[in-house]
């Protein structure tokens, strides 16, 4: 099967979200000024960012086939 | 305080950790974009994070109360190392010694009441976060003791009677409070101060409010 075009959203997400994890899991462990307010800023910007990447590839991707199936009908046969 | 004794640090963890496992199998493998992916992508970038944000955030705000928190910042590490002190025989160390206060002194005595109280602590601590990043980054702790100060003392008094209610007759009992209730109210007469009942962090005396 071949790869979604979309599929370099998904990994800069992955990426996101995996960083975004570290910073909040960092305030855990260490719940001192800078790694709570880093994990309540950035980390929570990160952490949106990913989600709203994979909603869009989702919605690219629903589309995208939508697209692909109306511009390539099947033929009928009675 | 052990991180596995909070439910939400563990809750945070493990959401954190299936999130983690969900996302580096995607990196690793890079099945395609089916139905069954993006279900697996909802729970790695969606349900789990979320989980995780939201139980991250509540033990950060709990987090933020913590002595160990305020102590953090290299300005108040003195403030931090007498409330520690069981020996002092200052207010702040003899309220930490108080289970009331406990571990969370430092936010119980300075955060602000009522309705919004919580908000208005944490938007004043942002305040210090920015302050201690633009002005007071590389300050020693002998620089900063001249000029680091409450920004308004009189607010303070409602603070102690939050518990010190003025209103009880135990309290009245003492000639110095009945002489002086009117001014104990509105904030005109501290009662941290020098000649009642003795600085909440006596050894850091700065010179803007040494003047009058």
């Amino acid at each position: 099967m071949s790869r979604s075009p979309f599929d370099r959203w998904l990994v800069v997400a992955c990426a996101c979200a995996l960083a975004a994890l570290a910073l909040m899991t960092w305030q855990i462990f260490t719940p001192t000024v800078w790694p709570v307010i880093v994990a309540m800023s950035l980390g929570q910007v990160l952490g949106t960012a990913s989600l709203a990447a994979f909603g869009y590839v989702v919605f690219a991707d629903s589309r995208a086939r939508r697209r692909a199936n109306t511009e390539s009908p099947t033929i009928k046969t009675d | 305080m052990s991180v596995l004794s909070s439910p939400l640090a563990v809750i945070e963890i493990a959401s954190a950790g299936l999130s983690a496992i969900i996302l580096v199998a995607y990196l690793v493998f890079r099945p395609p974009l089916v139905n069954v992916t993006k279900l697996w992508l909802l729970l790695g970038l969606g349900v789990f994070p979320i989980g995780a944000a939201f139980s991250g955030n509540v033990h950060g705000f709990e987090a933020t109360k913590e002595r160990e928190f305020c102590g953090s910042c290299h300005l108040m590490a003195s403030h931090r190392a007498d409330s520690e002190d069981r020996a002092s025989g200052s207010l702040a160390s003899r309220h930490a010694r108080n289970a009331m206060f406990g571990s969370e002194n430092c936010y119980v005595c300075h955060a602000n009441y009522g309705m919004f109280g919580t908000i208005l602590t944490k938007a004043g601590g942002m305040r210090h976060v920015w302050l201690a990043l633009t002005e007071y980054r590389g300050t020693s702790i002998e620089e900063a003791r001249r000029t680091v100060h409450l920004r308004d003392p009189s607010q303070m008094n409602g603070n102690c009677m939050e518990c010190h209610s003025t209103a009880d007759t135990l309290w009245s009992k003492v000639p110095d409070h009945r002489s002086t209730l009117e001014d104990v109210r509105a904030g005109r007469i501290g009662c941290a101060s020098a000649g009642c009942h003795g600085l909440a962090h006596p050894f850091w005396v700065s010179d803007k409010a040494a003047k009058p």
